[in-house]
C-alpha cells in the first residue's frame, strides 16, 4: 500500500469517544457486534447511515481529541473496515493514536485541518511526502511525515503483519 | 537544556543520550532485564484472533500473567466464565514457555496496576507495559515509572519485544501548601481536572510537583497518576521520594536507576495551585469531568458505596476508611463494598486491625482485584446510587445504566457510607 490517498471528505466534530460516537461499546461488549463486521457500525451513534454512504478511499476529518476515552481498538478497526483510507484531525487521543498505527489505519495530526477541509471536498494526501492538496479549493498544506519505521508499519497494514515480517527476518532479539 | 523525568526515562529505555518532545523512538525489550510486562485474562477476549496463530514469545521470562479484571468471577452476560478464559490463557502461556511462578493464581493476585508495584515490575526510572487493553497502566507514574498500555499493539509486542513511542510534552502542576486532613491525593487530581477540563492535557504528561507532592504517600501519588487519562494525558508522573526507592529496594534485587526532572527542564505550561485550599471533591454523573466541591452535593442519598480499583484500594485508602469507621456502623440501607487492591496490601493492613474494623462496621469485604469498578461482585442494580473511589462514572460502567455513580476519595466514600448520603469526611476526623 503506497501511502497516498485521494478521496472525499467526511467531517466530524471534537472529542469523538471510541465507545460512543465511533462504535457503541455496550453493543460490542454484549457480543452484538463482531470484530469482523464492526465497520458496519462505524459512527452509528452520530450518523446511522454513515457506513452505507462512505466510499472506499474516503477521508475522515475530525477536530480535537479525536478518539478519546478508553483504549478500545475496535473503533480504529471500524473506521478502517468501513473504507476510510485516512483520518486527519486537529489532535488525537493517545490511545487512539497508538491503536491506529497498530491496526494500520493511516492518520495525520494537523492543526488547521478543520479550516482547510470541508465536507464533500476532494483531498489528496501523501503521508510519505507530508502533503495534503485540497482539489476542490486548490489549496495545499504540509505536515511532518512519520519516521520511516512508522510508515513501514502502515504500509504493511499494521503491527501484526509488521511483527510477522520482523519474526520472518530473524530480527527478534532476546 | 534540562530534561523532564519522562524524557529521561524514555531516553534511558531506548538507549539514547536524550530525547525531545515530538520525537518518535523505537524500543526494544532486550534492554530491560527483569519482568516488566503484565498481561491478563482480557487477552483471550480481545486477542482471540491472534492467539490462534503459531506464536512464539520474544522472552517468556519478562511476562507476568494475572487473572485480574475477570479471572476470578463470572461477568454478567458473558458466554464463557472468566475462570475458563483464565485457564485457557494460562495453559497457552505455559506452552509458550512462561514459568509457573510467573502465572499468578487467586490468592496471590490483585488489581494488575497494584500488582505492577507490589511485584516490582514497575520500577522507578524504568518502563512498565500492560500487554492488554487497560489504559490505567499509567498508575505506576506514582512511583516514578513510565507505564504504558499496549492495547492493539500487545500481540505484536509480545512476539517481538519491539515497539515505538512518541515522546510527549510535559505540563508541570506545582501544588504548594499542605493538604487538610481528610483531603487525599484523589481530591487533588479531581480539583485539577475541574480547573483544566477533559482536554487540558491531550497527549501530554502531567508532572505533579511541589510541597504537597513531596509529602504525599506513594499510594496517593498512584491514585493521581491513575486518573491522568481523564484530562487527555498520556500519563501522570511524580519524581520518586526516598521512601519509594526504599520500598522497591526491599522488594527486588534488580538494579534500577530512578530519574528526576532537571531544575531547568522545559515544560509547555506550568500551573500553580494552593493545596491548603483544596476541599474534598466529588465528580457527579453522568460525565467524568463534572467536578464539584463536596458542599455542592452534600446530602445526596446513596444506596451503595465502593472502595477499590486501580484508583484506590491501597493501604492508605483502607486505613483511612478504618479510621473513619472505627466504632461506627455503615448505614443500614447502604451496601459498602470494599475490595483491597492486592493480597499484599490486604495482608499488611490486616496486621494493623484494619480489616476487622471494617468488618465490624458492616462492610462487605471482597477478594483483591478490580471489584465493582467494571461491574464485578456487586454490580449496581437499577436506579441504585453509588459513591465510589474507583476510576470513572460513565453510565453502565458499574452495572445498570440507570444507576448513578458519584466519585470521591476513600475518605468521602467511608463517611458517606456511614450517613447514607454524600458526606464531608472532615467531620469524622
Amino acid at each position: 500500500m503506497a501511502l497516498k490517498f485521494k478521496g472525499n471528505v467526511w467531517v466530524f466534530g471534537d472529542n469523538l469517544d471510541v465507545d460512543y460516537e465511533i462504535v457503541p461499546f455496550r453493543k460490542f461488549d454484549a457480543g452484538l457486534i463482531k470484530l469482523e463486521d464492526v465497520g458496519n457500525w462505524c459512527m452509528a451513534n452520530v450518523d446511522p447511515d454513515f457506513a452505507k454512504k462512505v466510499k472506499k478511499g474516503d477521508i475522515m476529518v475530525a477536530g480535537t481529541n479525536m478518539g478519546c476515552g478508553h483504549d478500545h481498538f475496535q473503533a480504529n478497526l471500524a473506521i478502517k473496515q468501513c473504507g476510510i483510507a485516512c483520518v486527519i484531525a486537529e489532535s488525537f487521543d493517545r490511545n487512539f493514536f497508538r491503536n491506529s498505527i497498530a491496526v494500520g489505519l493511516p492518520i495525520v495530526e494537523l492543526k488547521g485541518i478543520n479550516e482547510f477541509a470541508k465536507a464533500g471536498n476532494e483531498l489528496e494526501v501523501d503521508l510519505h511526502a507530508g502533503t495534503i492538496n485540497n482539489l476542490t479549493t486548490g489549496k495545499a498544506l504540509k505536515f511532518t511525515p512519520f519516521p520511516d519505521f512508522l510508515q513501514e508499519i502502515l504500509e504493511v497494514g499494521g503491527m501484526d503483519p509488521y511483527a510477522d515480517k520482523l519474526v520472518a527476518a530473524g530480527k527478534v532479539k532476546k | 537544556m534540562g530534561k523532564t523525568i519522562i524524557e529521561k526515562i524514555m531516553a534511558k529505555a531506548v538507549g539514547k543520550s536524550e530525547v525531545s518532545p515530538g520525537e518518535y523512538v523505537q524500543f526494544s525489550a532486550s534492554r530491560i532485564d527483569h519482568p516488566f510486562i503484565l498481561t491478563g485474562t482480557d487477552m483471550s477476549e480481545r486477542f482471540g484472533k491472534w492467539k490462534s496463530q503459531d506464536w512464539t514469545l520474544f522472552d517468556p521470562s519478562k511476562i507476568i500473567f494475572a487473572p485480574e479484571h475477570c479471572g476470578s468471577y463470572t461477568r454478567v452476560g458473558s458466554t464463557t466464565t472468566n475462570r475458563e478464559n483464565h485457564r485457557r490463557n494460562s495453559n497457552w502461556l505455559k506452552q509458550l514457555g512462561v514459568a509457573d511462578e510467573n502465572i499468578l493464581e487467586l490468592g496471590r493476585i490483585g488489581n494488575c496496576h497494584h500488582l505492577a508495584v507490589e511485584k516490582a515490575l514497575a520500577l522507578p526510572g524504568s518502563v512498565y507495559f500492560s500487554a492488554m487493553t487497560d489504559g490505567h497502566a499509567i498508575t505506576v507514574g506514582g512511583v516514578g515509572c513510565f507505564g504504558s498500555c499496549m492495547s492493539a499493539s500487545a500481540p505484536a509486542f509480545l512476539r517481538t519485544g519491539w515497539t515505538w513511542f512518541r515522546v510527549p510534552e510535559s505540563i508541570k502542576f506545582n501544588i504548594t501548601g499542605k493538604l487538610q486532613d481528610g483531603v487525599m491525593g484523589r481530591d487533588v487530581y479531581e480539583y485539577i481536572l475541574g480547573q483544566i477540563g477533559p482536554t487540558g492535557a491531550i497527549y501530554q504528561v502531567m508532572e505533579f510537583t511541589g510541597p504537597v507532592m513531596d509529602s504525599m504517600s506513594m499510594d496517593g501519588r498512584q491514585s493521581m497518576c491513575c486518573l491522568a487519562m481523564f484530562t487527555g494525558a498520556k500519563t501522570g508522573i511524580v519524581n520518586p521520594s526516598q521512601g519509594i526507592i526504599d520500598f522497591f529496594k526491599a522488594r527486588t534485587k534488580v538494579h534500577f536507576e530512578p530519574q528526576y526532572s532537571d531544575k531547568d527542564a522545559k515544560y509547555i505550561k506550568t500551573y500553580n495551585y494552593d493545596g491548603s485550599k483544596i476541599e474534598p471533591q466529588v465528580v457527579v454523573p453522568p460525565d467524568r469531568h463534572l467536578v464539584h466541591n463536596i458542599k455542592d452535593v452534600e446530602g445526596t442519598p446513596v444506596t451503595n458505596a465502593f472502595l477499590g480499583s486501580c484508583a484506590s484500594g491501597r493501604d492508605e485508602d483502607l486505613r483511612m476508611a478504618a479510621r473513619i469507621l472505627k466504632g461506627r456502623k455503615v448505614h443500614p440501607k447502604v451496601l459498602f463494598n470494599i475490595t483491597p487492591g492486592s493480597t499484599d496490601s490486604m495482608s499488611r493492613v490486616d496486621k494493623e486491625g484494619v480489616i476487622s474494623t471494617l468488618l465490624d462496621a458492616g462492610c462487605f469485604i471482597c477478594a483483591p482485584g478490580c471489584g465493582m469498578c467494571p461491574g464485578f461482585y456487586t454490580p449496581l442494580a437499577k436506579n441504585e446510587v453509588c459513591i465510589t473511589s474507583s476510576t470513572t462514572n460513565l453510565p453502565g460502567r458499574m452495572g445498570d445504566e440507570s444507576a448513578q455513580v458519584y466519585l470521591g476519595s476513600a475518605a468521602t466514600v467511608a463517611a458517606s457510607a456511614i450517613e447514607g448520603k454524600i458526606t464531608d469526611p472532615r467531620k469524622y476526623l
